[in-house]
């Protein structure tokens, strides 16, 4: 058994021999010290409201659909209740000139849809555009580490799609914007982008966003809703309990325990840390800035209200009413786990409601999902999280030339329709027949339909949001627009609002092990007192330094 | 663990210094003047063993491209690394700015890299002593079953693990022995209290190395297996005809037997020391939290893969080569001591 390897081992003697030398070297490295430097910070802010020549015109789109029946207050979009008459084609002609076969990535949450061979909702849309667009479609729970991989080896698609919670987490995103991504500045500025209506006619704020180093280099995605999150509950089984949903903390803390059997393998929360921070009203402005009562930049840890809510939450978790699943693994699917009702709450994006509302609703009877009013644990007006980034971003490709990149913008420009144009139709319900079948409240998705439809050409373009009537939850658009027009009078305001920052690099490196320390002290590995010790070394560990950062950006707010 | 792995991992300290290299190896020649080998030309070497050549090229290659010639980014150790610098990759490395020792100075400054390189080195000791014994107890007590089929299917079963991802096995043992899982239920049935075996940081040692037990002492058998069965049977006969029972034939010929491949596994696996995986600390790294889930490789992962900051990571995993090369040597020496081949030996 021997042979093989003995037989080899004579062979590497020399290379090892080497290698003993290089590692001796390796370790004088110590004594060596006196002549390193460190690591540069590339800390920046970009004030884009004062930014001119960059920003496209906004460009008012008219379609033949009559106005949305249900009313947003802004900046909440309004929405449609029924489906409406008079739907047409805006884009005449096909947008591709037969270029190649445009490569793009995107992520998916869930299922990954078939590819474009097998894809008859691709192949559709692609016969529209005029040139196919391939996606390689990625996990959306891992987009990050990817977009970090294909940034950091140069080697982008086309077109790609970057969410912005995930944009916001890759180091040096300037540096990487200008040796990637093509600058759309000359294509779009100022009256550049009528030759690309749909995107004419988007929020100037999704524009202000799309800037890095004071150009503009993505297409955005504009939001269609101003909150980062909401707390989602099954009303179906809280109902059949006969229990209503909390409306103060101690109500939830009692909802909690009620609804808590692990007999019956039933649990009330998945991690609702964050929307407890709201509850406790902590700032939340730029991932967790605010300004405090002297005016100067705070840190949500820093806060009193913080420390009221990890106190909170780390009795949640000592009576144990989160899901033994969500404590025990970083893999664990909590959507499964809300889904199959082992537990009742569970936070997450608004985008969360519709899709699982639809599907689920075909598979447990009654299955109703809603949103808890958010509340305020402490008195006075509630706090509501704001959040005007835009969904994702797509970038194009440098160096493809003029006329390629002018191809891939009016591919974007078609993919952007908004609701009442035919095209918008194709993109989100695919092909009649196959994809969907037409009733008289509109198109409802077939099996087919939300198998091979995964939002692929959403995320390669925006729209001006207006909610379209949902066929399948019919009373969803009136629930959702009543559930923000009476949380938007409580939407924090955001002290730098316009203002693109670059975080210091000590401070980007030091978010996990913050957040580290959090968990350790709301999971009770770590006593509330010890938050003050985490402060301190927060504060040492970059803290400042963004602080200092934040605090000149507001002074030069509006030169 | 494979030879190519410590080999290429021990590569990653080759890069820096080159000149040191040749000094010492005119040293080398001198000692040694003679070289026998070069007597058969190398043509008529190249005729003669073309075909070994070529059966050996693609394994050669696959070396070349994917341990030797990324040794070259460890220069980013030494830089303040701007992955978008310049115009393209290279140039990106080439452009970068030289700042000498000064991730190394940061990382040795850093208490959280102690505290990593603190649950590695424990893990590994651990490991060590409650996981590498148990493939070469298993391999032993499956060569003494007789039935061929019943081995054959005992193996197996006790290998497949080894192709579960590690979300698999962590999703298995959540389900068995989490909160919500099989155990939790049927104590609670019971009218029982469970306690907590996957968020108990104390208990986390033993909870990591009963899954990579799970996973992958079957797998680490069958190299024991084969090992077992190249041991001549006469010497069994032999010593039985002589007398010995079945502990002293085990101490005095199996055990013997295996020597060889134990001392090189072993190397093998100290080379190795200072990596105990990624996934399986990352996907329990909440439930436990940092302080006992934190190892290098997750540690380099967030510290540089996901702040961009490789030139620091690069920094902690020369280290680590640096430190696995060591070991390795000093491993190989040992076995040398004790009689045996090694990894390597001198002609």
């Amino acid at each position: 058994m021997t042979q093989p390897w003995a037989g080899a081992a004579t062979n590497r003697r020399h290379f090892l021999t080497l290698l003993g030398a290089g590692a001796a070297a390796v370790g004088a490295g110590g004594l060596l010290s006196g002549c390193s430097k460190a690591v540069s910070s590339r800390a920046a802010t970009t004030d884009t409201n004062t930014l001119t020549g960059v920003l496209p015109k906004l460009i008012d789109l008219k379609v033949a659909i009559p106005a949305p029946d249900i009313v947003g207050v802004a900046p909440i979009p309004s929405a449609y209740s029924t489906w409406p008459s008079g739907i047409t084609s805006v884009i005449p002609e096909a947008p591709g000139r037969g270029g190649a076969t445009i490569k793009a990535m995107t992520p998916v949450w869930g299922t990954a849809p078939p590819g474009l061979a097998n894809n008859a909702y691709l192949q559709a849309v692609n016969a529209k555009l005029g040139t196919p667009v391939d996606f390689s479609v990625q996990d959306g729970m891992t987009y990050a580490d990817k977009l970090n991989a294909i940034l950091g080896a140069r080697d982008v698609p086309d077109l790609l799609c970057a969410p912005s919670w995930e944009v916001v987490k890759i180091p040096r995103m300037t540096s990487a914007a200008q040796a990637l991504f093509e600058d759309l500045t000359p294509y779009l500025a100022g009256d550049a982008v009528s030759a690309y209506p749909m995107m004419a006619a988007f929020p100037t704020v999704a524009w202000q966003n799309s800037v890095w180093g004071e150009r503009l280099y993505a297409v955005p995605n504009p939001t269609d809703g101003p909150f980062p999150l909401a707390l989602f509950y099954r009303k179906d089984l809280l109902d059949k309990m006969g229990l209503v949903y909390p409306k103060t903390i101690d109500e939830l803390f009692e909802v909690g325990k009620q609804v808590t059997n692990p007999g019956k393998g039933t649990w009330a929360f998945d991690d609702i840390f964050q929307m407890v921070q709201m509850y406790f009203k902590v700032p939340g402005s730029k991932d967790g800035w605010g300004l405090g009562p002297d005016g100067a930049p705070i840190r949500n840890i820093e806060t009193p209200q913080f420390k009221a809510a990890a106190e909170f939450m780390a009795k949640v978790y000592k009576a144990g009413m989160v899901h033994p699943d969500v404590v025990g693994s970083k893999g664990a699917d909590s959507k499964q786990l809300l889904q199959s009702g082992k537990i009742i709450f569970k936070s997450d994006g608004i985008g969360m409601w519709q899709g699982m509302q639809a599907e689920q609703q075909k598979i447990t009877k009654g299955f109703k999902l809603a949103p808890v009013p958010i509340f305020s644990a402490t008195g006075g007006d509630p706090l509501v999280w704001g959040d005007q980034d835009p969904i994702s971003y797509t970038f194009i490709k440098k160096g493809l030339g003029k006329d390629r990149i002018t191809e891939l913008l009016r591919v974007i420009n078609w993919c952007s329709a908004p609701f009442g144009t035919s095209e918008a139709v194709l993109r989100d319900y695919g092909v009649e027949g196959k994809h969907y079948t037409m009733s008289a409240s509109g198109p409802v998705k077939t099996d087919l339909g939300f198998k091979e439809l995964q939002n692929q050409y959403f995320f390669i373009s925006g729209r001006r949001p207006v909610g379209g009537p949902q066929p399948a939850t019919p009373t969803y658009n009136a629930e959702l627009i009543t559930y923000s027009n009476a949380m938007a009078p409580f939407i924090e305001k955001d002290p730098w609002v316009g203002i693109k920052i670059e975080w210091p690099a000590k401070f980007s490196a030091n978010v996990v092990p913050l957040s580290d320390k959090i968990t350790d002290i709301v999971r009770g590995r770590r006593p509330l007192s010890d938050l003050d010790a985490v402060i301190k070394e927060f504060k040492a560990n970059g803290g400042d330094e963004a602080r200092a950062l934040l605090a000149n950006a507001l002074t030069n707010k509006g030169k | 663990m494979s030879t190519r792995e410590a080999i290429a991992a021990a590569g990653s300290a080759d890069h820096p210094t080159p000149p040191a290299a040749s000094a010492a190896a005119p040293r080398r020649r001198a000692r040694r003047p003679t070289v026998v080998r070069n007597r058969v030309p190398l043509r008529a070497r190249l005729r003669r063993d073309w075909a070994l050549l070529a059966m050996v090229a693609p394994a050669g290659l696959l070396l070349l491209v994917f341990h030797y010639l990324p040794v070259i980014g460890n220069v980013v150790a030494f830089q303040d690394y701007d992955p978008y610098a310049g115009n393209s990759a290279i140039s990106a490395l080439l452009s970068s700015p030289w700042i000498g020792f000064g991730n190394f100075q940061a990382l040795f400054a850093d208490p959280a890299f102690w505290d990593a390189f603190v649950n590695t080195v424990t893990i590994t000791a651990f490991q060590l002593v409650f996981f590498f014994p148990i493939p070469i107890a298993l391999a032993i007590l499956l060569h003494s079953v007789l039935s061929p089929k019943l081995r054959a299917f005992v193996q197996t079963v006790a290998y497949l693990p080894h192709f579960f991802s590690w979300v698999l096995v962590i999703t298995f043992f959540l389900q068995m022995l989490g909160g919500d899982g099989l155990l939790a239920h049927a104590i609670r049935a019971l009218g029982g209290t469970p306690w907590n075996i996957l968020t108990n940081p104390d208990t986390f040692l033993v909870l990591v190395t009963s899954q990579a037990v799970w996973k992958d002492a079957g797998w680490g058998m069958i190299v024991f297996l084969a090992a077992l069965a190249m041991i001549d049977i006469n010497l069994y006969e032999q010593s039985a005809v002589d007398g010995a029972g079945r502990w002293r034939r085990m101490w005095h010929i199996t055990l013997p037997g295996l020597r060889p491949v134990i001392v090189l596994l072993l190397i093998l696996r100290l080379g190795d020391a200072l990596s105990v995986g990624f996934e399986q600390y990352y996907l329990q790294r909440d439930a436990v939290g940092r302080g006992a889930a934190e190892v290098i490789d997750t540690f380099v992962y967030y510290q540089s893969i996901a702040t961009g900051n490789y030139g620091y990571g690069a920094a902690a995993g020369l280290f680590k080569a640096a430190i696995g090369l060591v070991l390795i040597l000093a491993a190989n020496k040992f076995a040398h001591l004790i009689g045996e081949r090694g990894v390597y030996s001198k002609l």
